[in-house]
């Protein structure tokens, strides 16, 4: 049909529809060039230059330099950036899990749960960070009166005080904030498995521990690797959590990776702008993202292809 | 018997370790609806109970007259409006003309669009987009965030659009050809009135994003606090110096910036859960 159809119309209509569909993407492919792209070559070109907002220099590789011998400061907002990220995803990951097996029982009232579970996922980041700032306050925060009329602790913990502290913050406000998410992955991997896998290893009087451990991880681990994966690269690239609840206190000691390069672009928080040693460690934090992916997806080939 | 007792057993750990689960969940929310309803003394003397000793509205009404909250929530709606209407015509366009349309370098075109997910840089690329912005003008309104949003080709989008109109038949646009509809004309009088269920789901993902966004918002809207929107306006009241003293506002701004998204989300969650799980396991 499709065919026949189209030698009814001859060459000229094919070539008029065919300008007729660049002319309709065009828009797009120029938005996209200049808003994805574009950014990519600015910085690309920038990470070579002395510059702020009015005036430009070249100085060669001097800010590539600096930053691997003279700025131990990005070297431990990265640092924190990693130890953030492991700390919350081991935690989130497997709770994710968790839930999504509990829900996926199919027992009655769990729509509920998968409803309200759901809503930290609506709210904005910003938000999340704001609400949890507020709840960690030292002083008369509802966490602290929490823990102390529950005798965990004796004394108010100043939280955004110490530097371990505020990360444990951070981890909890992050987890709140993506676990569901990630739940719902889950929880349609699981729907996707064949019920009578389950009925035969029923049959065999397989227990819950091994059905869970022989059957179902196996059946969604394709899922799961890319689940893990933008779970990863999606907490390597916090910012907005981080800017409105620690804003890296204190003293600077909880700035993660994206946040610490934003304040040398923007002269956020009192620092001056900086564009081309800020460019410059975008490279460096490009690079080290796309080898983070490169590496995750190397070390898991082998969940892609366990059945 | 002992059987269904022991699933009797299970089922109530599950609904145990659930409602515990759905406290902890839902306690930060409830927490800062409670506090939005406290008067600014009590915040101030005891901001720990949870529930206000007297419910008093002041704190909205402050925030509306007196912080700007009005203009925020207006620049708020409009850059939503905007984002949501420009995005679905964009993507149902983009993945129309991949799937149907058929022009020199169409799948070097789309893989070039498609590869740009493996190089996000996230808030890094923030700076120079501003930069870009400002040839065109654009870098000092919500109308920057607007242009960028719209036209910068949201991948998620486009996998999503090009795989539903793939599973339309292709009869109906040749008969529409047959009859003398041209490629535009197809699109507009066949297909795009046939994408309805996708236009929801990218509505309400779009909606949540835009309505969401911080860091974005946040760059084109620096120092000029009557073009913020919500989230921007309530998060730069921490910053602003007397922070203690405009708990009360956070509260009530960071409540009027959550309740329009979750009206939406109870009205639709279903299309909000499917749709938002169908763009990652396209990706």
């Amino acid at each position: 049909m499709s065919e026949k159809a189209l030698k009814k119309r001859g060459g000229f209509s094919i070539k008029k529809d065919s300008t007729q569909a660049v002319l309709m993407l065009l828009p797009m492919l120029l938005g996209f060039a200049l808003f994805t792209y574009g950014p990519i070559l600015y910085i690309i070109r920038y990470c070579l230059y002395k510059a702020n907002d009015f005036k430009a220099t070249y100085i060669g590789f001097d800010n590539f330099a600096r930053l691997f011998s003279r700025d131990p400061a990005f070297w431990d907002a990265m640092l924190n950036t990693v130890i953030l990220s492991a700390g919350k995803l081991v935690i989130e990951i497997p709770l994710a899990m968790f839930l999504a097996v509990l829900l996926n029982k199919g027992i009655k009232g769990t729509g509920f749960f998968r409803t309200t579970l759901f809503l930290p996922a609506i709210t904005s980041t910003a938000i999340v960070g704001l609400i949890f700032s507020l709840m960690f306050a030292s002083f008369d925060g509802i966490v602290n009166n929490i823990l102390q009329s529950v005798g965990l602790i004796g004394r108010p913990i100043n939280w955004m005080g110490n530097k371990w502290t505020a990360l444990e913050m951070l981890g909890i406000a992050s987890i709140w904030n993506n676990f569901p998410i990630n739940m719902i992955y889950f929880l349609m991997a699981l729907q996707s498995i064949p019920k009578e896998i389950y009925e035969c290893a029923d049959l065999d009087g397989v227990t819950p521990w091994r059905r869970f451990w022989n059957i179902t991880l196996p059946m969604i681990a394709p899922i799961a690797q890319v689940v893990v994966l933008m779970a990863i690269v999606g907490s390597l690239k916090v910012s907005d959590l981080v800017l409105a609840s620690t804003n890296g206190a204190p003293g600077g000691k909880t700035e993660v990776i994206m946040t610490y390069v934003f304040k040398y672009f923007f002269g956020y928080s009192g620092r001056s702008v900086e564009i081309g040693y800020a460019s410059a460690m975008s490279v460096v934090t490009g690079i080290f993202l796309a080898c983070v992916s490169f590496i995750y997806m190397k070390v898991t080939r082998r969940m892609n292809d366990v059945y | 018997m002992s059987m269904t007792a022991r699933k009797r057993l299970s089922a109530v750990l599950i609904y145990l370790v659930l409602s515990i689960v759905f406290i902890l969940v839902i306690f930060p929310i409830f927490y800062t609806f409670m506090g939005s309803f406290k008067s600014n003394q009590e915040l101030l003397t005891s901001g720990s109970t949870i529930i206000p000793h007297r419910f008093v509205l002041d704190n909205y009404k402050q925030a509306w007259s007196l912080a700007n909250f009005e203009r925020y929530t207006w620049n708020s709606v409009y850059m939503s409006f905007f984002i949501v209407v420009g995005t679905i015509i964009t993507s149902t366009v983009a993945g129309y003309c991949f799937e149907r349309g058929n022009f020199k370098g169409k799948n070097l075109i789309f893989s070039v669009v498609v590869s740009s997910m493996f190089v996000s840089l996230g808030s890094l690329t923030l700076y120079p987009t501003v930069m870009i912005a400002k040839w065109f003008g654009i870098n000092k309104s919500l109308w920057g965030v607007i242009v960028i949003r719209v036209l910068g080709m949201n991948v998620t989008n486009l996998f999503v659009t090009r795989t539903y109109i793939r599973t339309l038949s292709t009869e109906i646009d040749d008969a529409a050809k047959i009859d003398g509809c041209s490629f535009f004309g197809t699109f507009v009088h066949i297909i795009f009135p046939l994408l309805k269920p996708l236009i929801a789901t990218i509505a309400i993902l779009e909606f949540r994003h835009s309505w969401n966004d911080y860091m974005m918002p946040m760059v084109f809207t620096m120092s000029k606090p009557e073009r913020m929107p919500l989230v921007v306006g309530v998060v730069s009241l921490k910053s602003s110096g007397e922070a203690a003293s405009s708990w009360n506002l956070m509260l009530a701004g960071t409540a009027i910036s959550m309740i329009p998204m979750m009206v939406v989300y109870l009205f639709f969650n279903r299309y909000f859960i499917e749709g938002m799980t169908a763009g990652a396991v396209k990706g």
